[in-house]
């Protein structure tokens, strides 16, 4: 009997343990890698305007919290510091451009502030939505030109 | 083309771009910053949203802020995830927006450098409910620039955010809003 309950306390514990551990693991568990998580869509940074413009909704359930990797001609690198966007601009509204904004990773730092007007390229990175003037992409990285 | 000519043609242009600087009716950002706190017993929850797009109308007073949820930013990789899937249901209200005016024009000179107070006065939807919202908050101008800045209280009953019960200690009812933004001239 005595050996029972000793045995039964020894998983009690290795079971208390295991469910801290993995609370923690879970609670702990890392935001997604962007530089190397797969694109779920391939499109032109143009076609996803067009498409957000049209049917802003639909075109969020599709696209929204996904990967995308978009190509396109860059109108403006709006470089600080700390950050690059790029942006690719498709419209003229009450408040100026309209299009696609891709805030690029620090990793991609002294790359992405090399991207200039008029440079053909394919960017990879989050799309979080459309706010009625311009599709955000962030976590951005770089596909082409390669370095 | 003659000396004389040219000199004024230069002058011409000079004028007519100078005149859209001066006098742009509209302002506008599209990296403004929103960052909103929660103070609880067991927890501090803070996120920060630098893809705010604001836009603001001097001549009408229009001031709209439009806000992605998506791009709020956790430290926490699970929290991000709670907030978009649990409580802000981001997936069917993926925007959040506040549409307003400033009530007092007349005490704001746009053209004058300093610091201004401002009364701001619309409709703050958030998890698809529309609430009517007062606030105050600050202008900076600056060389044709302006810094707004404010920060005001949402509860998060009025929006149909539900916090369940096993997190009631970590999760306040009432959560900070901070705004700050720098608009430039839109460029005509």
């Amino acid at each position: 009997m005595k050996k029972l309950i000793k045995i039964l306390a020894i998983l009690a514990v290795i079971g208390i343990i295991g469910g801290v551990a993995g609370y923690v693991f879970v609670y702990n568990k890392p935001h997604p890698d962007y530089e190397s998580v797969k694109a779920e869509y391939v499109i032109e940074a143009k076609k996803l305007y067009d498409e957000f413009r049209n049917d802003p909704s639909g075109t969020g359930n599709r696209y929204n919290g996904k990967i995308l990797e978009i190509s396109g001609m860059i109108t403006s690198n709006e470089s600080t510091d700390s950050t690059s966007t790029i942006v690719f601009v498709f419209n003229q509204g009450d408040f100026g451009d309209e299009g696609v904004r891709i805030s690029m990773l620090p990793g991609s730092g002294d790359q992405a502030k090399k991207l200039t007007q008029g440079t053909v390229v394919t960017l990879k990175g989050l799309c979080t939505g459309y706010n009625d003037t311009d599709v955000i992409l962030e976590k951005g990285t770089i596909i082409k030109p390669k370095s | 083309m003659s000396t004389r000519i040219r000199f004024k043609v230069i002058i011409l242009l000079a004028g007519l771009i100078f005149s859209t600087i001066v006098f742009s009716q509209k302002f506008v950002t599209k990296n403004g910053h929103i960052r909103f706190y929660s103070k609880a017993p067991l927890e501090d929850i803070e996120a920060h949203n630098r893809q705010v797009n604001a836009a603001l109308d001097q001549s009408t007073g229009d001031f709209v802020f439009k806000v992605l949820i998506k791009s709020f930013e956790f430290e926490k990789a699970l929290m991000q995830e709670h907030f978009n899937e649990n409580y802000m249901e981001s997936g069917k209200y993926p925007n959040s927006t506040f549409k307003g005016k400033i009530t007092n024009l007349k005490d704001i000179n746009f053209s004058k450098n300093g610091d201004y107070q401002a009364k701001v006065e619309g409709e703050l939807t958030i998890h698809g409910i529309t609430r009517p919202v007062s606030t105050t908050g600050t202008f900076t101008i600056k060389d044709g620039k302006i810094q707004g800045k404010s920060k005001f209280n949402v509860k998060l009953a009025d929006y149909d955010i539900k916090i369940p019960k096993a997190v009631v200690n970590n999760i306040s009812e009432t959560i900070e809003i901070m705004v700050d933004v720098m608009l430039d001239p839109v460029k005509s």
